[in-house]
């Protein structure tokens, strides 16, 4: 398909792409103004404009509003899940690549169909679980859950970077006397560090997002996490747009710098995981 | 080195794990070597390798190899049989009773599926559910593979247009269904700024009619990154020789694309729908964050309303919701399990 194109394709090729470049960033643009403007900015004179920044709404989210609770309620959460299931996984995976024993397969699928299955088809019955089990409105309640989706995230991928190790790093290792285990964290985990990195960003992002558990499972303001935070912020009586875009924006800017430095390793790991086919 | 940094609970595991491995290479007479195999996981320290005559994986007998591997594999296995696999059977069995918060319930038969047969918000968010998903995933497709083939041309700076597209994908779904409902306000809302500039007046985007394809727009614009890019790198691995043998043989631009192009990258293609659509028809996110089902229903989808179910308290008639959709989400999952298991 790479060839040399006709001037009229040309211009075709970049009129289309300034579109979409207008389409993906005029939302952002407007979440980013809105966020430095007063409320009287907003509603009385709307306009796509930014006459009078201001940084007061991030001073009030993060002062009064003790939004700083969130983000650590959030980072908690997000952090704990990450690392539980990257290294439950990182077992897991090697298990289910490396070695062949009967009812293998069998786990395999367990696993998959784990990851397909979506929070909105279990938060019921996880809602009666976590209740009985007492860790209602508990940050370990919500680490716990979070599991549901991110171990198996994080399993399907390894499982995609462990098969590109050819194995004879490791047998040479084992020839040598090391153990499955020392194989595993001396030589292999070190040869597939990206994919780690990659496995990771999306574990906490998956964790960092997450909405609906932790609507149903957090209630005193306390332990909220940054969405359930904000999605109060919509669902009270006076509207803060200026003060919801700041917080936006807070959420997001950790995220995305994570998942830019990391973009590589993690278009990487689509690759070895869940697209590859 | 590495094991110094995972934390307590998990160096148990290994030291657990390291014994047993050891124990079927050397035999049970070399204690000595067990501790020293803990201590170095554990500490770190990795001297040279000194032992000789380790066997490997397949010179053990079968039953042995299968129990070092309940070691690797049991922490995961449980924690989904707890979590995924329970709640899901759970979840089925409350949907056959009239449980509610504090009571245990009865057994009601399908009661609670023929109430929800008649519940016209149940009707409705069966019908948006398809609608919202039929739509949005078929403008992912089009575009999707409009803007990959686009971005496969010989353009300047592909990386810079394809770290440019990953930003809606990138950017977290709460915050980017935040800003849309943000877009759509009446009131200093973007979208009418446009409008009342342009002459049009103020436009209600939220209102009955304009609400579905209002959260079909923002759904799109945050899940097509993931669409492009897939289908970019699926592209670029279409080996390049075909096309300059079927240039030879002079097909045409539609011809290669048909013949080479779409069976190249179908298995992804394939992939990607079933995946997405998965999410997609159990997105939450999208429709509470910008209309939670309003107005009248107009965007009451499946999630949503099993969500509200739960907020009532009567449990039973919720979790039926959830499993109303089971039978669809099972066959997409058996299909899903097929396709990424033929990896």
């Amino acid at each position: 398909m790479l060839g040399k194109l006709t001037l009229r394709q040309k211009i075709f090729s970049y009129a289309c792409l300034v579109l979409l470049a207008i389409l993906i960033l005029f939302p952002i643009y407007y979440m980013l103004t809105v966020s430095l403007k007063t409320n009287r900015d907003i509603y009385r004179v709307p306009s796509l404009l930014l006459p009078n920044p201001t940084l007061a709404n991030y001073a009030e989210l993060l002062g009064r509003r003790g939004f700083a609770v969130n983000m650590r309620n959030s980072l908690i959460v997000a952090g704990s899940a990450t690392v539980i299931s990257v290294l439950i996984s990182c077992l897991a995976a090697y298990s289910l690549v490396r070695l062949r024993y009967r009812g293998r397969t069998w786990i395999g699928r367990l696993i998959l169909f784990s990851y397909l299955t979506p929070a909105s088809l279990l938060f019921i019955p996880l809602a009666v679980i976590i209740s009985r089990l007492q860790l209602g409105n508990t940050l370990q309640g919500l680490i716990f859950t979070y599991l549901t989706f991110a171990a198996p995230l994080s399993t399907w991928l390894l499982m995609g970077f462990f098969r590109n190790v050819p194995v004879d790093l490791e047998e040479q290792a084992m020839v040598d006397g090391a153990t499955r285990l020392e194989a595993l964290f001396h030589i292999l985990l070190p040869v597939i560090a990206p994919g780690l990195v990659a496995v990771s960003v999306f574990t906490f992002t998956g964790a960092w997002n997450e909405l609906l558990l932790a609507l149903i499972f957090t209630t005193s303001p306390e332990i909220r996490t940054v969405p359930v935070a904000l999605q109060y912020l919509i669902t009270g009586d006076v509207f803060r747009w200026g003060l919801i875009m700041a917080g936006a924006v807070v959420a997001a800017v950790p995220i995305m710098t994570l998942y830019y430095l990391s973009q590589r390793f993690v278009v990487q790991g689509l690759a070895a995981g869940a697209v590859k086919a | 080195m590495r094991i110094g940094v995972l934390g307590t609970g998990m160096v148990g595991v290994a030291a657990a794990g390291a014994h047993d491995v050891r124990q079927r290479h050397r035999g049970e007479g070399d204690g000595h070597a067990d501790i020293e195999g803990v201590v170095r996981l554990a500490g770190g320290h990795r001297s040279g390798g000194h032992y000789h005559g380790a066997g490997t994986e397949q010179f053990l007998p079968l039953y042995l190899r299968f129990h070092a591997n309940k070691i690797l594999l049991g922490v995961i296995v449980i924690c989904l049989l707890i979590l995924v696999v329970y709640p899901f059977l759970f979840g089925v069995a409350i949907s056959f009773t009239n449980r509610e918060i504090g009571t245990e319930g009865q057994f009601v038969g399908l009661a609670n599926f023929i109430y929800l047969s008649r519940l016209p918000s149940f009707q409705k968010s069966i019908v948006n559910t398809l609608v919202l998903v039929g739509v949005v995933q078929t403008m992912k497709l089009v575009f999707g593979l409009g803007i990959a083939l686009l971005l496969n041309q010989a353009i300047r700076a592909r990386q810079f247009w394809r770290g440019l597209i990953l930003l809606p994908w990138a950017m977290p779904a709460f915050v980017a269904y935040l800003t849309w409902k943000l877009l759509y306000l009446p009131q200093g809302g973007a979208f009418n700024v446009i409008s009342v500039g342009l002459g049009f007046g103020n436009i209600d985007f939220l209102s009955r009619e304009l609400a579905m394809p209002s959260v079909i727009l923002a759904t799109f614009w945050r899940g097509f990154p993931f669409w492009v890019i897939s289908f970019l790198a699926a592209l670029q691995s279409v080996p390049q020789e075909q096309y300059e043998a079927a240039a030879i043989d002079g097909a045409s631009a539609w011809q290669r694309f048909w013949h080479i192009t779409l069976p190249g990258i179908l298995p992804v293609v394939l992939v990607v729908v079933l995946l997405s659509t998965i999410w997609t028809t159990n997105s939450f996110e999208n429709i509470w964050l910008i209309t939670q089902g309003g107005p009248s229903d107009a965007t009451m989808t499946f999630p949503v309303l099993a969500y509200y179910g739960l907020q009532t308290l009567r449990i039973g008639e919720a979790a039926a919701v959830s499993v109303a959709m089971l039978p669809v989400f099972v066959t997409m999952a058996f299909i899903g399990v097929k396709m990424l298991e033929k990896e």
